[in-house]
């Protein structure tokens, strides 16, 4: 509950803070999301991405693109969207190689742990 | 004016930032619920002014939860967003053949969400 003394937070100081919040309430999970990504371009770096896997690794960069712009991470969605091309697209993955979608996973990896507050 | 907004997603995440945007930006009231049944439910129960729809969900999806909205008359009338992460052109023209009154995109800025509703719809 707010304090009555204190005046309130304009709307985008009180966004900020709540968003902080909710970063690290849900960073383990955004993490855990990374980890699939990171398990797949192994599994596609030894040529034994199973279809579940594909599946699994599509439906984690999908919601990585949906989730990190929302936290300040713009290049965080760009990167996630076009893994998740990749994953969609047979086309795209077999041009991909384990290699460039682990270090774009990574990359993902590495922003998130630096995510700075917006404050 | 007030609204009451009826928001189904299966991400904890993307209901709780959306839900923090409509009450801390436009004082509305907020109802969630994390699946398309639950929202079907809701939505019927609380008659929100409108609903954003998540299009991914595992059971019953954007789509199908829409057409269970329409063909319940006690929802069939509420206005229906959209909320999509997908950004390719087929997927855009395949869900406003739906019949939606908007398509919004993720990830949404907080601070605009309500202003894209209210414009989606028509508010002042």
């Amino acid at each position: 509950m707010g304090n009555p003394d204190q005046p309130a937070l304009p709307p985008d100081a009180a966004i900020s803070i709540a968003l902080d919040r909710m970063w690290e309430r849900h960073r383990s999970q955004i993490l855990e999301r990374v980890a699939v990504l990171e398990a797949a371009a192994l599994a596609v770096a030894a040529n034994q991405l199973s279809a579940s896997d594909r599946e699994a690794a599509h439906a984690a960069a999908h919601k990585l693109a949906g989730t990190l712009g929302m936290f300040n991470l713009p290049r965080g969605t760009d990167v996630a969207r076009e893994i998740e091309l990749m994953y969609f697209k047979e086309s795209a993955l077999l041009a991909a190689s384990g290699q460039q979608l682990a270090a774009m996973a990574a990359e993902l990896r590495t922003m998130i742990e630096d995510r700075k507050s917006n404050r | 004016m007030g609204r009451k907004i009826l928001i189904i997603d299966d991400e904890d995440d993307i209901r709780e930032v959306a839900s923090l945007s409509l009450e801390t930006v436009a004082g509305w009231e907020v109802i969630k619920a994390s699946s398309g049944a639950q929202g079907v439910a809701r939505a019927a129960e609380h008659h929100p002014d409108a609903i954003l729809l998540d299009v991914m969900m595992p059971g019953m999806d954007g789509p199908a939860t829409f057409h269970e909205l329409r063909k319940n008359p006690a929802t069939a009338a509420i206005p229906v967003l959209l909320l999509t992460a997908k950004v390719q052109g087929t997927d855009q023209r395949r869900f406003a053949d739906l019949g939606v009154e908007a398509v919004l995109f993720k990830p949404f800025d907080p601070l605009s969400l309500s202003a894209q509703i209210s414009r989606a719809l028509g508010w002042k």
